[in-house]
């Protein structure tokens, strides 16, 4: 055989993992993001998923994701808003439903507290 | 091999789980202010062996110059009453030209006394002659209970407040009044900090890829 020949065909492998592997750009950018986030770097990946939903309004994907992130920067309307988004685009995903309910039990939660206080106080009076 | 390879390069979890550290929702946004001024706080009774007051207040000066990075002053007012937190006007007139400030302030209360608790003891493995030892033991118990109040010194507002009310027993009968306070508001700025500070905790959520 031609030894051009083997080599193509030895590389050829490669060529169909590259190829086929090449996500659109807000693919990559989503997942850019989610290795930012995993670095701890929370302002790079809203950046990325913001370029994401850019593109890909209805990506319930980076909807959530820049949900999460809002949350760890402590933006609460703004993260109530993306779960919300993200739901709406995909009402049966799981693990949108699961950061969601967590994210409203410690919301929930910080409000009692505030509200047993307020009452303790009214109780007071 | 191609296909192998292609299955394998591609073929990742929709999702991730990660631990995330979050902070929680604060009841004032503490941002929005340049000064916390700790005042003396309103003490129903004197201890006579240490000054409450300024412990509480080294205390406080002490652990928020830590976490915050507003400026923290302290300053004495004389209160004439429980009801002067809930009088705006008050507040509003003690510090006319400090504006964008927090007043930490509140009221206290201290006490201690000894009580008797039954001591646990070890069962005797023989007959002896000697009397048994008295099953009641001396603790010394002390308690505090302490109404914090952060107030808007422009509007006058009460922002946040809440009791606390704390209580430990020492079994050591030379346990002293200033140490067990400075314990018991301890266990008062854990708590208050985690919800005045919002202090972050581990949660989970799931990143989509």
């Amino acid at each position: 055989m031609n030894r051009k020949v083997v080599v193509l065909l030895l590389f050829l492998p490669l060529i169909v993992v590259f190829t086929s592997c090449s996500q659109p750009k807000p693919q990559t950018q989503l997942r850019f993001g989610i290795l930012a986030a995993q670095k701890g770097l929370w302002d790079e990946a809203i950046f990325r998923w913001k370029k994401v939903i850019q593109s890909e309004p209805d990506s319930s994907a980076a909807h959530n994701n820049l949900a999460v992130a809002y949350e760890k920067k402590g933006l609460w309307e703004e993260a109530e808003k993306e779960y919300e988004l993200a739901l709406k685009l995909s009402p049966n995903n799981k693990h949108i439903s699961s950061n969601y309910d967590k994210f409203k039990a410690r919301f929930e939660n910080s409000e009692k507290e505030e509200d047993k206080d307020n009452k303790k106080k009214d109780k007071n009076k | 091999m191609a296909g192998l390879l292609f299955f394998f390069s591609c073929s990742t979890g929709e999702h991730l789980k990660l631990k995330i550290e979050i902070p929680r929702k604060t009841p004032i946004p503490l941002e929005g202010f340049k000064e916390l001024i700790i005042t003396n706080f309103l003490v129903k009774e004197e201890a006579e062996d240490f000054d409450m007051n300024k412990a509480l207040n080294d205390f406080f000066s002490a652990e928020l110059d830590q976490k915050l990075e507003q400026k923290i002053s302290s300053t004495a007012i004389s209160f004439e009453n429980e009801e002067v937190f809930q009088n705006k006007e008050f507040w509003q007139t003690l510090f006319p030209d400090r504006k964008s400030a927090i007043l930490f302030t509140g009221r206290l209360e201290y006490t201690q006394e000894i009580r008797k608790a039954i001591k646990s003891l070890e069962k005797r493995q023989f007959e002896t002659p000697f009397p048994e030892e008295s099953r009641l033991e001396a603790r010394k118990f002390y308690s505090l209970n302490l109404q914090i109040y952060l107030i808007d010194t422009q509007t006058g507002e009460v922002l946040y407040t809440r009791d606390f009310k704390e209580s430990k027993s020492y079994r050591n009968p030379n346990q002293t009044a200033p140490f067990a306070f400075i314990d018991l508001i301890q266990t008062v700025r854990d708590t208050l900090f985690r919800q005045l500070l919002g202090e972050e905790q581990v949660q989970e959520r799931y990143l989509i890829k």
